[in-house]
């Protein structure tokens, strides 16, 4: 699996890698608008070429640190659902050193990048919890 | 078998294919262990509509076991118990009955005619989606389009290129427009094509229960989208049957309460506001006293029926016992962004209205700001626009006085835990109704009508309630479109009593009547003379403003646009002047257009007074309505 091309992306202190062809694009991060009686982390809806797109923060949605002064986001699809995730900034699009499998919470494994520890993220979990933390 | 029949058989088949196959899903998710908490509830309710979908189209065998599935679910039912596993096995063996009681196809079916016959002509038969892409495109063309004259800017511009570029733009309007309602017609069939199906079920449903009925249509000319349309069927069929079943008595009981043996069920049609009501009202027995006194309002009576389980026949029998019926109905509704309303007298009859939005793409909005976001209401829920000039307090709610009767008063960010600072002391507020209900919602300034293009909030966020949608504005704003149910909704849950709130008395103040085609110029006059503290009447138009005089004699002052349709602002002061009883009632004529002979003609007719639109402020208005109102 190691010809898996990946996007990393870094989030406050956190890095993290989503699979490239998860990825839409990476684009600025606009004022949102506030959905009222939303989940906690989305941070507003975007329009992204006449679209609403729900934002969120993932910093904070994954328990590491908020992100309030992202200035962009990835944009992110998974079949037909689609949000964009504020980060920090994308650190480098390719594969990954050897990877640790280990199916935990919101992340299908982990590697070490160096001295960093990656999170990559299993993106159809990721939706599925959103989906849940939206009919609260 | 007549054409008819294998018809209807053919309609079935399609429709019992899709049914069974949503039974065997959810018990093939049973059997999985993973039994959704509404598993017994789901698998009643398509049992019982392939009962007596089976029943009218004559296949017996299909009706027997599906009443006898319906029997065994009816059991876990009323236990509230999940589905029990050992029962998944026999199921499953069920629904292979029934599939094969279904009979196959042999050839291709026929099909009614689907456009009335003043359409003549050669026809092509399109695929639903394509029409819904180009209608979808009609909405993005209509967004463009507000992006370009958002961009070109509203103010008249000097450089001749730009003036150009506007009118050019204007000029693209009322061709945008046309284009979306013809997308918008294709999608559209009148209610009478279905009118047969119903007549049929009546008929059916009446032999079955041994009643005499008698079904009278109106409005069976207006349309509705084809695919509400398609559905719909299925729903006016189940309120049919209940009337049929438990409103019409049988001929001995309806002699011994004075009615004649045939049963009366009427089934009207009407649209307004881009809303389409559907009633079926029958003169039979009613709902109980008992539970009548238990509903507050209409919705309330419809959510009482709906609940599972209720049914108002005492005995179950072969057709829509169980209360069912309404319990998918008002689901079917709600999915639709529609609304279920029943109201009964107990001895002489039910009333059941279905409401459904005209088309599910574009809506007719009105808007509003509150804190950072942009709000929007469907118009169809807005009665009218006001200011909040004095709160009336009770218990720690407020309500406001709209012509002697207390409305609740709620700020919008509140209701829906919105983070905005405090709003003013006599802030706008929208008069909201819907579901038999009304509030008034306050926000910090109305931004106007708008046709927006609706998408509904999508996965991941799906399950957010309390909105129709987002709809992107002209400026790339992102507005919020309330649903006007789930709001009063929350409204309602700290307060029951409201509606019945002492009512306040009003002081009698100098009314003026506002005739006006807009909406939004019509509440921008309301606010404006009701913040003066004028008592507002509005009309839409020459002939409602004529209606109104008969009928209300407190008006004191009429102030009038002068194009609108039916009976234009010059008519309307002539018709005013020409009645001996109101001729020295005081005519304001108020318009876009500044021209002498305009002025001319509205003195020649007999105006008091003229305020040009475009010079047109508060306090010109205020000034002359000031000067002429009781003189």
């Amino acid at each position: 699996m190691s010809e898996q091309v990946f996007v990393q992306l870094r989030v406050g202190a956190d890095s993290y890698a989503l699979p490239v062809e998860a990825v839409i694009e990476v684009t600025m991060l606009e004022a949102s608008t506030p959905l009222p009686g939303g989940p906690r982390e989305l941070l507003g809806l975007q329009n992204l070429r006449g679209h609403a797109l729900p934002v969120y923060d993932l910093g904070a949605y994954l328990g590491g640190d908020a992100t309030p002064d992202a200035a962009r986001m990835v944009v992110v699809s998974d079949g037909g659902r689609r949000a964009g995730f504020a980060i920090d900034a994308v650190t480098g699009v390719g594969p990954l050193p050897e990877r640790t499998e280990s199916e935990a919470g919101l992340f299908s494994g982990s590697t070490l990048d160096g001295d960093r520890l990656v999170g990559v993220l299993a993106v159809d979990r990721l939706f599925s919890e959103l989906e849940r933390a939206s009919a609260r | 078998m007549s054409a008819i029949d294998a018809e209807f058989v053919e309609i079935f088949r399609e429709e019992a294919s899709g049914r069974l196959d949503a039974i065997v899903e959810i018990l093939l998710d049973v059997e999985r262990g993973g039994s959704p908490p509404d598993a017994v509830n789901a698998l009643f309710r398509e049992a019982h509509t392939l009962k007596g979908a089976a029943g009218m189209v004559g296949l017996e065998s299909v009706q027997s076991v599906a009443h006898e599935m319906e029997d065994v679910l009816s059991d876990a039912r009323a236990a509230g118990s999940s589905l029990p596993p050992e029962l998944v096995e026999p199921l499953l063996r069920a629904v292979d009955a029934m599939r094969a009681g279904v009979v196959p196809a042999n050839g291709e079916p026929a099909r009614p005619a689907e456009q009335s016959a003043s359409e003549n002509g050669p026809r092509v038969r399109v695929p639903a989606a394509k029409v819904d892409r180009l209608l979808d495109l009609v909405g993005e063309t209509m967004l463009h389009r507000r992006r370009l004259t958002h961009a070109l800017g509203s103010e008249r511009s000097d450089d001749p290129a730009v003036a150009a570029l506007v009118a050019e733009l204007d000029l693209g309007g009322p061709l945008l427009d046309e284009l979306k309602d013809a997308a918008i017609g294709m999608r559209m069939l009148p209610l009478s094509s279905i009118v047969g199906s119903l007549r049929r079920a009546a008929r059916e449903a009446a032999r079955g229960a041994g009643k005499e009925i008698e079904l009278v249509l109106a409005g069976a000319d207006t349309e509705l989208d084809r695919a509400l349309l398609e559905e719909l069927s299925d729903q006016l069929v189940h309120v049919l049957r209940n009337a049929i079943d438990h409103g019409i008595e049988l001929p001995p009981e309806r002699a011994r309460a004075g009615k004649p043996p045939c049963g009366r069920i009427e089934l009207t049609a009407v649209q307004r506001e881009g809303v389409v009501e559907i009633t079926i009202s029958d003169d039979g027995r009613g709902v109980s006293p008992e539970l009548l006194a238990r509903a507050g309002d209409d919705t309330e009576l419809a959510d009482l029926l709906a609940a599972p389980g209720l049914s108002t026949a005492s005995a179950v029998s072969d057709l829509s016992g169980r209360g069912v019926g309404l319990d998918a109905v008002k689901r079917y509704l709600e999915s639709r962004r529609g609304r279920l309303a029943v109201g009964s007298t107990p001895g002489s009859g039910t009333r059941v209205t279905l409401a459904l939005p005209l088309t599910l793409a574009l809506l007719d909005v009105l808007l509003f700001r509150r804190g950072v976001n942009v709000f929007g209401l469907p118009l169809s829920s807005v009665e009218e626009a006001l200011i909040v000039e004095r709160r009336l307090t009770l218990a720690g709610s407020e309500s406001i006085d709209v012509r002697g009767v207390a409305v609740p008063l709620v700020d919008v960010a509140d209701l829906i835990g919105a983070d905005a600072p405090a709003s003013e002391t006599t802030p706008p507020a929208i008069l909201v109704s819907a579901g038999g209900k009304r509030l008034a919602v306050t926000c910090d300034r109305l931004l106007g009508e708008e046709d927006v293009v609706l998408k509904p909030l999508e996965s991941p966020l799906a399950n957010v309630r309390g909105y129709l949608g987002t709809a992107v504005l002209g400026d790339g704003e992102i507005a919020l479109v309330l649903d006007p149910l789930e709001l009063l909704r929350g409204a309602d849950r700290p307060r029951r009593a409201r509606p019945n709130a002492e009512p306040v008395q009003v002081t009698a103040r100098s009314k003026v009547l506002v005739v006006e085609d807009s909406f939004t110029v019509r509440e921008l006059q309301r606010s404006v003379l009701e913040a003066a503290g004028y008592e507002v009447a509005t009309a839409e138009n020459g002939r409602l403003a004529l209606e109104h005089l008969d009928r209300d004699a407190d008006v004191g002052l009429v102030v009038t646009d002068l194009e609108m349709p039916e009976l234009n602002g010059l008519e309307l002061t002539a018709a005013i002047r020409g009645n001996p009883a109101r001729s020295s009632l005081p005519v304001v004529i108020i318009t876009s257009l500044g021209a002498e002979d305009d002025r001319q003609r509205g003195i020649d007719a007999g105006a008091d007074a003229y305020v040009v639109k475009s010079a047109y402020d508060q306090q010109a208005l205020l000034a002359t309505v000031g000067r002429l109102i009781g003189r």
